[in-house]
C-alpha cells in the first residue's frame, strides 16, 4: 500500500502535460521574450554609444595634426599680426558708432538738419579717417604674409595628398604606380626662412603705426554731451590700452618657434573651449564647439523662459483649480501641441512668427526693449519662442503627473486648516510636487536642446557666440546650434574627414548633454518619491 | 470675518441649561437624554444632501452639544463622513455636491449661507482626519501653517503655539529634541497626534474626527482615546468612528445612521444599554454592519 501510493501523489502533481518551444517551456519563453526586447535597447543604445566614440575619437588625432600645420607652416605667426590689425578694426568700429550716436545727438535732440549735423562732424570724420588709415602698413604686411605661409600649408597638403594616394596604390598591390607618385619633401625650416624674414620689415611697420595712432590721438575731437564725450574718453582710454600691447607681439613673433610641440591635450582643448568654428576656409580651420554650445543654451534658455511658466502654469490649473469639463478640453489641447510636425513648426516660425517679431521690434514705442528694434528675422528668440511651444507639452504632461501624485489628504488638510486655494498651491502642493516638476523641467531642457528642425530653420544659423555686451538684447541675434550644424553639414562633408569626425564629436557632447539631463531628472525623480513616502 | 461675530463667543443665543446627574440611575431615566442637555453649538435641521444626482444624507435633524464629544456611528457608506464634511464645508470641494435642503447653524449661523466666509468658518471648525496626513514639513511647519495663514509671524508666539499645541496633543515629550525634523518621520500614531496638535493650533471650536483611529493600533489608539477626552474640557468634538467600545469610551452623546438617515440619537450610554430602535440594537450588538 505505502509503495503505490508515492506514485499517485507524483502523478497527481505532474499530472499536466508541458507545452515546450524548442526544449523551452512557456514560462521561459516568456522571459525570453521580454528579456529580449529589453536586451535589444541595451545594445542599441551600446553600439551608438560604441559608434560616436569611435568616429569621434578620431578627431583628435586629425585635430591634433590640423593644429600642428598651423603652427609649422607659420599660420600662427602671421595670426598674431592678423590679430593685432584686426583688434585696431574693432576700434574703428566703435569710432563709427560714436559717430551715429552724435549725429543722432544732433539730428534728434537738437534738431539740426541733417546737413548741418555732418558739417559738424567733419572734424571728427577726418580724426576718424586718419585714425583707420593708420593700421595700412600693417594691413599689407599682413596680406603678404599670408600669401606666403598659405603657399607653405598648400604645399604641404598637396604632399600629404600625394602621400595618400600612394599609400591606396599600394594597398592595392599597384607597386610600380606607386612609386611614380612624386612626394615632395617639406622642408620646413626653408619655407619659413622668408616669412620670418620680415621681422625688421613688421617692426618698423609697428613703429610707424604707433607712432601716427599717437599723433592722431591728440586730434581727437570733443563731443557736444557729457555722455558722449565719456564713450570718446572710454574709446581713447582702449586705445592707449592696445597700444600698450604692441611690446607683448612683438615679443610673440621674435620668440615663435615653429618646432615647439603642439600639446597632445591641445587638440581636445580646441574643441572643448574653442571659440570658433570655422570650415572649409583658405586660411585655417577651426573647430571650437562653444559658439555652437552657447547656440543651443541661449535658444533653449529662452524657450525655457517661455515654457516653464507656460506649462507648470497650466498644469497647476489644470490640476487644481480646472472643473471636469475644462480638464477634459485643455489636456488634449496642450498633448496635441506635440503631435505637430516640427518641421512645420518651423516653416511657421520663418513665415510668420519671425516676421511677426521683426514688425512688433520695428514699433518706436516698443523700442525701449532690450535688442529692438532688430532686423534679422531668424533669431534666437524666434527659434526660443517656437521652441517653448514643443516644450510646453512635455513639461505640462510631466508637471501634472507630479501634482496628481501629491496626496489629496494634503490638500484637504490645508484647506481644513483655513487656507485658501493660493495658499494651498503655493505652500502645499507646489512644495510636494517641487522635485517632479523641476525634473519635468529639465526632461523639457532635454527635449528642446535635440530639438533640430525648428533651430535649423529659425535660429539664423550664423556661426558665432552671440554679442553678450548686448545684455538681454542678445536674444535678437542669430545663432547655429549643435543640431542645426550637424542636420546642416553631415550631407556635404567628406566622409572620414576631420569635418566629419568634428561632427560627430559635436554628436558626442549633445549625447552626453541629453545623458546628463536626464540621469539628473530620473535622480529627483527619485529622491521625491521617497519623499512623499 | 464676516461671519466673526455671530461665531464669536459674545453672541450665546441658546440658553445654557444645567447638565442632569450622571449617575447610575441615568440608564433607567433614557427619555430625560432627548432633552437638550446643555448649550447647542450645531444645529442641523432637515439636511438632504447630495453627490450629483445621488443622495447621500437624507432629512437629518441633529443638535450637538458644546464641549461635549458626539460620536456617529453606523455602517460603512451610511452617510457619516459626508455629515461630518459638511460641517466645516469640505465637500464644496467635491464636485457636483450640494445641500438640496435643510439647514447647518452653528452658534444660530447659517454655514452655508451666501455670505459665509468658508476660510473664517474652517479656522472654527478643525479637521482631523481618517488616514493621518502631515504635510512633508517639519513638525514645527505643521503645526504653525494654520497660524501662518493667519498671518501670525513672531516666533515667540509661534513658539508658544507649538509647544501648547503639542502638549495638548500629548505628543510634546516624544518629539521636543525634533521639532524640526520631518513629520513623515514619526509613527502613525504619533503623525494622528500631530495632526490633532495641528489642528488645535488654530484654535477652532469645534473639531472634526473621522475615524481617526482607523489606522492605529491598539496602544496608539488608547493615547488617542485618551487625548479626545482632554479635548472635551476645551472643545466641542464631533467624532466619525467605526468601533463600537471607542464610541461608548469617549463620546457623550452618540448618533446612529443607517442609509443616509439618522436613526437614533441620544445619550451615549442609552444608545448602547438601551436602545429605542431595533435597527441600532442589532448594530450595537454587532449583528450587522
Ligand atoms: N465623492 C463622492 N462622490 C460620490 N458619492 C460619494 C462620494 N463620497 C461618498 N459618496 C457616497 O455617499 C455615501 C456616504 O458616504 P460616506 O459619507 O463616505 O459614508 P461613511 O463615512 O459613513 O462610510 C456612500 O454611498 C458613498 O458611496
Ligand atoms: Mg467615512
Amino acid at each position: 500500500m505505502a509503495s503505490s501510493s508515492t506514485p499517485t501523489t507524483i502523478s497527481f502533481l505532474s499530472r499536466k502535460n508541458r507545452f515546450r518551444l524548442f526544449g523551452l517551456t512557456l514560462d521561459d519563453c516568456i522571459r525570453t521574450f521580454f528579456g529580449g526586447n529589453a536586451l535589444i535597447s541595451v545594445v542599441v543604445l551600446a553600439l551608438i554609444t560604441f559608434f560616436l566614440f569611435k568616429e569621434g575619437a578620431h578627431f583628435f588625432a586629425q585635430n591634433d595634426r590640423n593644429l600642428r600645420i598651423y603652427r609649422q607652416a607659420g599660420l600662427e605667426y602671421v595670426d598674431f599680426i592678423r590679430t593685432q590689425s584686426d583688434d585696431h578694426t574693432a576700434l574703428t568700429r566703435s569710432l563709427s558708432d560714436l559717430r551715429v550716436r552724435t549725429l543722432n545727438e544732433l539730428t534728434q535732440k537738437q534738431n539740426r538738419p541733417l546737413a548741418e549735423a555732418n558739417a559738424a562732424l567733419a572734424g571728427f570724420d577726418a580724426f576718424a579717417g586718419q585714425f583707420s588709415d593708420a593700421v595700412d602698413p600693417l594691413r599689407s604686411l599682413v596680406s603678404d604674409l599670408t600669401e606666403q605661409a598659405t603657399e607653405i600649408k598648400t604645399k604641404f597638403i598637396v604632399a600629404g595628398d600625394k602621400q595618400e594616394e600612394r599609400n591606396q596604390l599600394l594597398a592595392a598591390g599597384k607597386t610600380a604606380e606607386a612609386g611614380r607618385v612624386q612626394i615632395a619633401v617639406i622642408n620646413f625650416q626653408e619655407e619659413l626662412k622668408p616669412l620670418l624674414a620680415t621681422l625688421p620689415a613688421y617692426r618698423e611697420a609697428n613703429q610707424a603705426f604707433a607712432t601716427q595712432l599717437k599723433a592722431v590721438m591728440a586730434t581727437a575731437p570733443t563731443l557736444p554731451t557729457p555722455e558722449l564725450q565719456g564713450r570718446m574718453d572710454k574709446f581713447k582710454a582702449h586705445t592707449r590700452d592696445y597700444l600698450a600691447t604692441f611690446p607683448a607681439v612683438e615679443h610673440k613673433l621674435e620668440t615663435w618657434d615653429y618646432l615647439k610641440p603642439v600639446p597632445f591635450w591641445q587638440a581636445f582643448t580646441a574643441f572643448i573651449f574653442g571659440r570658433e568654428w570655422l570650415t572649409a576656409s583658405f586660411w585655417q580651420d577651426w573647430y571650437g564647439v562653444i559658439p555652437l554650445f552657447v547656440g543651443s543654451l541661449m535658444v533653449s534658455l529662452v524657450a525655457l523662459l517661455l515654457a516653464v511658466p507656460l506649462g507648470v502654469g497650466a498644469a497647476i490649473y489644470v490640476n487644481q483649480i480646472a472643473s471636469l469639463g475644462e480638464q477634459r478640453f485643455i489636456k488634449p489641447c496642450i498633448e496635441f501641441i506635440s503631435a505637430i510636425p516640427s518641421v512645420v513648426l518651423g516653416f511657421f516660425g520663418i513665415a510668420v512668427l519671425g516676421q511677426a517679431l521683426r514688425a512688433l521690434s520695428q514699433f518706436t514705442w516698443l523700442s525701449w526693449v532690450p535688442g529692438f528694434p532688430f532686423s534679422e528675422r531668424l533669431n534666437i528668440l524666434t527659434a526660443g519662442c517656437l521652441l517653448a511651444l514643443l516644450a510646453v507639452p512635455t513639461i505640462f504632461t510631466l508637471a501634472e503627473d507630479a501634482l496628481n501624485n501629491v496626496p489629496r489628504a494634503f490638500k484637504e488638510a490645508s484647506f481644513a486648516l483655513g487656507a485658501n486655494r493660493l495658499q494651498t498651491i503655493i505652500q502645499i502642493i507646489v512644495p510636494a510636487s517641487l522635485s517632479g516638476i523641476i525634473s519635468a523641467i529639465l526632461l523639457g531642457l532635454g527635449r528642446v536642446i535635440g530639438e533640430t528642425m525648428v533651430v535649423l530653420l529659425c535660429a539664423g544659423n550664423r556661426i558665432a557666440i552671440p554679442d553678450f555686451t548686448a545684455g538681454l538684447g542678445v536674444v535678437t541675434q542669430p545663432v547655429h546650434t549643435m543640431t542645426g550644424i550637424i542636420a546642416q553639414e553631415m550631407g556635404e562633408v567628406v566622409r572620414g574627414s576631420i569635418h566629419y569626425r568634428a561632427l560627430f564629436m559635436v554628436g558626442l557632447v549633445l549625447f552626453f548633454l541629453s545623458l546628463g539631463i536626464n540621469y539628473l531628472a530620473q535622480r529627483i525623480v527619485r529622491r521625491y518619491r521617497l519623499s512623499i513616502g | 470675518m464676516v461671519i466673526a461675530d455671530p461665531l464669536s463667543m459674545d453672541t450665546r443665543s441658546s440658553v445654557p441649561t444645567p447638565r442632569p446627574t450622571m449617575g447610575t440611575s441615568s440608564l433607567a431615566t433614557a427619555g430625560d437624554s432627548s432633552a437638550p442637555a446643555s448649550e447647542i453649538l450645531i444645529d442641523i435641521e432637515h439636511l438632504d444632501f447630495f453627490y450629483g444626482a445621488s443622495q447621500a444624507l437624507h432629512d437629518i435633524t441633529l443638535q450637538v452639544e458644546a464641549k461635549k464629544a458626539t460620536a456617529l456611528i453606523g455602517p460603512s457608506g451610511c452617510g457619516k463622513s459626508t455629515l461630518l464634511r459638511c460641517l466645516n464645508r469640505m465637500n464644496d470641494l467635491i464636485d457636483g455636491t450640494r445641500i438640496g435642503r435643510g439647514t447647518i447653524k452653528i452658534r444660530d449661523v447659517e454655514i452655508n449661507g451666501r455670505d459665509i466666509d468658508v476660510i473664517e468658518l474652517r479656522k472654527r471648525v478643525g479637521m482631523v482626519f481618517q488616514k493621518s496626513n502631515p504635510f512633508p514639513k517639519s513638525i514645527y511647519e505643521n503645526i504653525t501653517y494654520g497660524l501662518r495663514l493667519q498671518g501670525v509671524k513672531t516666533k515667540a508666539q509661534l513658539d508658544e503655539v507649538v509647544e501648547r499645541s503639542l502638549r495638548a496633543a500629548a505628543l510634546w515629550d516624544e518629539v521636543k529634541d525634533r521639532l524640526h525634523a520631518s513629520g513623515l518621520g514619526l509613527s502613525g500614531g504619533q503623525q494622528q497626534r500631530l495632526c490633532i496638535a495641528r489642528a488645535i493650533a488654530v484654535e477652532p471650536e469645534i473639531i472634526l474626527m473621522d475615524e481617526p483611529c482607523s489606522a492605529l493600533d491598539p496602544i496608539a489608539t488608547a493615547k488617542v482615546e485618551e487625548l479626545i477626552h482632554e479635548l472635551k474640557t476645551n472643545f466641542t468634538i464631533v467624532i466619525v468612528t467605526h468601533n463600537m467600545q471607542q464610541a461608548a469610551r469617549c463620546s457623550d452623546r452618540t448618533a446612529f445612521f443607517y442609509m443616509g438617515r439618522l436613526v437614533e440619537y441620544a445619550e451615549t450610554r442609552t444608545i448602547f444599554m438601551n436602545p429605542g430602535n431595533p435597527q441600532t440594537e442589532a448594530y450595537v450588538s454587532g449583528r450587522f454592519g
